[in-house]
C-alpha cells in the first residue's frame, strides 16, 4: 500500500493506493497513532488510488475513527471507488464516517 | 466446459495474493464487472484468511483447494481443507477487548461473505472441511 501524507493547515491527508488489507493495515494503523502523538487531529483520508479494501482495512478505519473521536478530533474519507462502496454500506461505514467524492470536498468539511 | 479455475493455496496470507491474481485474470477474460471481481476477491480473502489463521493450531504445510465454476448466471465457489473442524463462516478474530464495538468488528469479515453472497453452506466431510458458495449474477 502506498501511503502519501500532506499536511493541509491543521488537516493531515493521507493519501491512499493499492491494497489495503491484512498485509498492508498495519503501515496505515502505525502512520495514525504517530500523527496522532504529534497533537493532530483532524485526518482526511483519500482513497482515489486504493483498488482494495478488506475487513482488517476497514478495522483499521474503525480504530482511528475511535481514537480521533477520544480526544474530539476528525476523520474524514474521500474518493472511494464506486465498486468498494457497497462494503463501506454494508459495514455500516456510511452512517458514522463523513464521505465524499472527492478531496476537495472532503476538504471543505474541516472548514 | 464451465468456465471456471482451481488453484491450490499454501496456508500463508501471503498466498492471497496469488489469488488475488487469479481472480483478476478469470474476471477481466469473461468480462465480470469490477465490482463482481471485487466481490468475489474480497469473499474469498476473508474466509481464506479465517481458515489460514485459526485452522491450523500446529501451523505446519498444508494446502487448501479454492475453484470457482460460473454456470450461466450463477457463480459457484468450492473451498476445502484439511485443517481441523473447522468452519470459517463462524469464526472471528478471538478479542480480548471488552467493548461492544470490537466484538462487532470482529464478526465483520464474514458479515460481508453472508451479505455478497446469495448461499453458503459449510460441511465436515471425513478428514475435509468444505465450503460451498454461491452468488447469482445478471
Amino acid at each position: 500500500m502506498q501511503l502519501v501524507e500532506k499536511e493541509n493547515g491543521e488537516i493531515t491527508v493521507f493519501e491512499l493506493g493499492g491494497r489495503l488489507d491484512s498485509n498492508t493495515s498495519k503501515v496505515l494503523e502505525d502512520k495514525v497513532m504517530e500523527i496522532l502523538g504529534q497533537g493532530k487531529k483532524k485526518v482526511l483520508m483519500d482513497f482515489k488510488e486504493v483498488d482494495y479494501i478488506n475487513s482488517t482495512g476497514l478495522r483499521v478505519l474503525l480504530l482511528a475513527l475511535q481514537q480521533l473521536k477520544k480526544i474530539q478530533g476528525k476523520l474524514v474519507l474521500s474518493s472511494i471507488k464506486d465498486y468498494m462502496k457497497e462494503v463501506f454500506e454494508i459495514s455500516g461505514y456510511t452512517e458514522i464516517f463523513p464521505i465524499y467524492a472527492t478531496q476537495e470536498e472532503a476538504l471543505a468539511h474541516f472548514s | 466446459m464451465q468456465p471456471g479455475f482451481s488453484l491450490r493455496l499454501q496456508n500463508r496470507l501471503l498466498e492471497l495474493d496469488r489469488l488475488a491474481d487469479t481472480v483478476e485474470a478469470f474476471g477481466e477474460a469473461h468480462g465480470l464487472s469490477p465490482k463482481l471481481r471485487f466481490q468475489i476477491r474480497l469473499v474469498l480473502d476473508e474466509l481464506l484468511t479465517n481458515i489460514i489463521s485459526y485452522g491450523y493450531p500446529e501451523d505446519g504445510e498444508h494446502s487448501i483447494f479454492v475453484g470457482m465454476g460460473q454456470d450461466g448466471s450463477l457463480l459457484r465457489f468450492v473451498l476445502e481443507d484439511d485443517a481441523r473442524p473447522f468452519d470459517p463462516l463462524s469464526a472471528h478474530r478471538p478479542d480480548l477487548e471488552a467493548a461492544v464495538d470490537e466484538r462487532q468488528i470482529g464478526g465483520l469479515g464474514i458479515h460481508l461473505v453472508r451479505t455478497i453472497m446469495d448461499r453458503v453452506a459449510y460441511e465436515r466431510v471425513g478428514d475435509t472441511n468444505r465450503l460451498i458458495l454461491e452468488k447469482d449474477i445478471d
